[in-house]
């Protein structure tokens, strides 16, 4: 009795459920009206367009590039590791500390996020550079302590290590592993007293540049200490107990991290001119200001729209150093000083290769209904790089006074539906 | 042995818990502002101006329309209220299958309306005023095409959805009065009104391209009048004579009208013969200028015959119909034909009733054919 009520009550549901859709055979059994779909290029709606450089300094990025990629770029990592404690108590309960004395060896853990797989035999070799360094240094200023490779403190060819049993060489005590999850490469570099003495008149601190080279031109991401992953050290410290006339030594283990990580790169960065610079280190960005018909923005619906950017000058540097550029709209418009909306679902990208002059395409489809659901919106676009400062890679486009070449977007929008008409 | 009332057809009238809670259903169904009040729909409708209604209810509907123009409670016509001797409340829930063939394929569609309720009774002697909704027009529908687009150079193949969710709503106010035994009158206002939500959807294969979706709501407005007369020639022989003028239906997008189309002219006559007390035949025919709506409409001819037997326990009803659909794509006016029977049974001592009914129609016009069965059901109450 129960299964045949419930099986009365789900034939009385379904049939309340209604069932309308049907193939449609046009224009015989169709609505008279036609949904109206529009492809054009406003060759003249951007307009103001301007670039501005210095948003991201390269010791605020969240990665830094080594790079050797002869007659192009040189780039080179460097890095100041924190101070050691001048002391330690070994005793639960002292009330004194023991001096440091010395270093028995230190190791050297750096986080590569990106690097060429097909340039073989990468080498990382580690210099010793002044703890004066500051994001001021450039690489003029290092170029003495990077002069002769000879001079390098240590030198480890990452592939022959990661070629070894669970990656460790047990004759240096190096050692590399990839993380599962993150695919970042870590690499451990142990150096010996001599390589790395603790000075205590620098207390611990250390100077260290990194510079790269493969078989082939390469280029390597290092993760920075603004990612939560920058370099971290393992010092192993010999301590005096003091202990009346007892001086024996303790040998102890300190952690250290980097207290500042950038990188130089050679040539620099040509000044902002009137071309639409994007990336780059310090970071470029560019504006657009862009005026949307008003029959399109008032009473269409976007489907697509692709903005056209003709490069005035290829994107100099290594293959993989191929970087993402973002298209951005702003809260407000203060030109440089524009906030910007940060937001995934309004933000548009694009891939910028190394070396390519082809016309680049963003997908800016979100930003323009983003612009169309919300009138109040400035329709002000900010180009900036996926990763600023974290390589020295730029591209330049030919600004809206570049009549020829000038940005352009390409709009394809579905007029309104004439909705009302029998 | 307890003796049962029994009201002027034979059903047997009372008062109970079962007939208490019927006339609440019905009174609830008859005050509340109706969720989807409308008919059949037909995809003969969707290029045109929808799918007209049928002024019927259930039991009318049952014998193929033959007595809607007899029925006091059918809003097919408004001289029939002056028999009506009693406060009375009805509505009508339907639930159609239908089978679309077009182009070589098939669709199965399936659809539940509410298409008439009404309330009447007599309030100055034999004065009968009524007031109700009934569907005028259906205008849902949703429509599927597949199709492609040169778009930068490319053939990009999209699929498009139009759809429209609503109708026009015929809020008759009605009166009518017995002038004698053999001869009764009556008129009607019509408010024509009512909207449409309808919403037009592309969505290219390409996700590239953005899928395109507007809606808008559509509301509808115009008049009419209408007037009937009954006529008794022979004791057991009725004529009925309808008319009815409507002007014109606006669309309007918000304060923009949009579209303004001719509504037409209706004409129609009935004849009742009742050779017994128990047993009733009758047959319709009625004429409608649609032809006036615009291209692609046609007036229209309709005819129905039906016979009604009170067969004791519940009466018993069949009935044919016929008759031309007003929109269409080719030269002539598609067309229809059907049958229906039904059956009903009394409540609380007649104070409620129930009609049930089964109507088959199959409509055919250039390129398109359909068929169609509807379960109907009927609420009426006597309180």
């Amino acid at each position: 009795m129960r299964v045949r009520r419930v099986a009365w009550l789900a034939t009385v549901l379904a049939g309340c459920v209604d069932q309308t859709t049907a193939p449609g055979v046009c224009p015989t059994f169709c609505p008279s009206g036609q949904i109206d779909v529009v492809d054009t290029v406003l060759a003249a709606s951007i307009a103001r367009d301007s670039t501005f450089r210095g948003y991201v300094l390269p010791h605020q990025a969240g990665a830094m590039t080594a790079s050797d990629v002869p007659g192009v770029v040189d780039s080179r990592a460097i890095l100041r590791t924190s101070a050691l404690v001048s002391g330690l108590a070994l005793n639960t309960g002292d009330t004194t500390t023991s001096p440091l004395v010395g270093a028995d060896s230190m190791k050297l853990t750096l986080t590569i996020t990106r690097r060429d797989t097909t340039a073989h035999n990468l080498t990382v070799r580690l210099y010793r550079l002044p703890i004066t360094i500051d994001s001021t240094t450039t690489f003029a200023d290092l170029r003495g302590a990077f002069a002769d490779p000879t001079d390098s403190l240590r030198a480890v060819n990452v592939d022959a290590l990661l070629a070894k049993p669970g990656g460790v060489d047990s004759a240096t005590g190096d050692q590399a592993a990839i993380d599962t999850t993150s695919k970042f490469l870590k690499v451990t570099v142990k150096l010996d007293s001599l390589q790395a003495p603790y000075v205590s008149g620098d207390s611990g601190k250390l100077g260290i540049g990194v510079r790269i080279g493969a078989d082939a031109p390469t280029s390597v991401g290092f993760c920075t200490r603004e990612n939560a992953c920058g370099a971290s050290l393992a010092w192993f410290v010999k301590v005096d107990s003091i202990k009346g006339t007892d001086t024996t030594l303790i040998h102890k283990q300190l952690a250290a991290v980097t207290l500042f990580d950038s990188y130089v790169f050679d040539p620099p960065i040509p000044p902002v001119d009137s071309t639409l610079a994007v990336g780059g280190a310090p970071s470029a960005r560019s504006i657009m200001r862009i005026t949307l018909p008003r029959a399109i923005r008032d009473s269409s619906q976007i489907i697509r729209g692709t903005l056209l950017l003709v490069p005035a000058v290829p994107a100099r540097g290594a293959p993989v150093d191929s970087f993402v550029v973002e298209a951005h709209t702003v809260a407000s418009d203060f030109g440089a000083k524009s906030p910007l909306v940060l937001d995934a679902t309004r933000t548009d990208t694009t891939m910028i290769r190394v070396g390519k002059t082809d016309t680049v395409r963003v997908e800016v489809t979100n930003l323009l209904q983003f612009w169309v659901a919300d009138s109040t919106r400035p329709e002000v676009l900010m180009l900036r790089s996926q990763e600023e400062a974290a390589r020295p890679t730029e591209i330049r486009f030919y600004p809206s006074a570049a009549a020829p070449y000038r940005p352009a977007l390409r709009i394809t929008y579905a007029r309104r539906f004439p909705f009302g008409v029998p | 042995m307890t003796a049962r009332r029994v009201d002027p057809k034979g059903l047997p009238c009372g008062r109970g818990w079962t007939g208490r809670v019927l006339l609440g259903a019905a009174v609830l169904l008859s005050a509340g502002t109706p969720v989807r009040l409308s008919a059949q729909d037909s995809q003969f409708g969707v290029r045109g101006l929808g799918t007209p209604g049928r002024f019927e209810t259930a039991r009318a509907r049952s014998t193929g329309g033959a007595f809607g123009p007899f029925d006091a409670l059918s809003p097919l016509t408004e001289a029939s209220l002056g028999d009506l001797q009693q406060l009375a409340a009805t509505a009508m829930g339907g639930t159609s299958y239908r089978q679309a063939d077009v182009a070589g394929g098939t669709a199965s569609l399936r659809a539940t309306r509410f298409p008439v309720m009404g309330l009447a009774g007599p309030v100055f002697g034999r004065l009968v005023l009524s007031g109700g909704f009934t569907t005028y027009l259906d205008r849902t529908w949703d429509v599927t095409r597949r199709d492609s687009l040169l778009l930068r150079g490319t053939m990009r193949p999209y699929v498009d959805e139009l759809s429209s969710d609503g109708g026009v709503t015929d809020l008759r106010f009605a009166a009518a009065l017995r002038v004698s035994a053999r001869f009764a009158l009556g008129a009607a206002v019509h408010v024509l009104s009512g909207s449409t939500r309808e919403t037009a959807g592309r969505t290219f294969d390409d996700t590239t391209y953005h899928a395109i979706r507007q809606n808008d709501e559509t509301r509808y407005d115009g008049l009419g009048i209408s007037g009937s007369l009954l006529v008794d020639p022979l004791p057991a022989l009725r004529l009925s004579l309808f008319a009815r003028s409507d002007n014109r239906l606006r669309a309007r997008l918000g304060d923009v009208v949009t579209a303004e189309t001719n509504l037409p002219n209706t004409f129609g006559a009935g004849l009742r013969w009742a050779p017994s007390p128990s047993v009733r035949l009758a047959g319709t025919v009625g004429r409608r200028t649609w032809a006036d709506a615009g291209a692609g409409a046609f007036n229209t001819v309709s005819w129905s015959a039906g016979l009604e037997v009170d067969a004791g326990f519940a009466p018993f009803r069949v009935g044919a119909r016929g008759g031309q659909l007003p929109f269409g794509a080719g030269p002539t006016a598609p067309t229809e034909v059907g049958f229906a029977a039904g059956t009903g049974r009394a409540f609380a001592r007649g104070r409620a009733l129930v009609d049930v009914g089964l109507e088959h129609l199959r409509r055919t016009g250039a390129g398109l054919s359909e068929r169609v069965w509807t379960f109907l059901l009927g609420f009426s109450v006597r309180p």
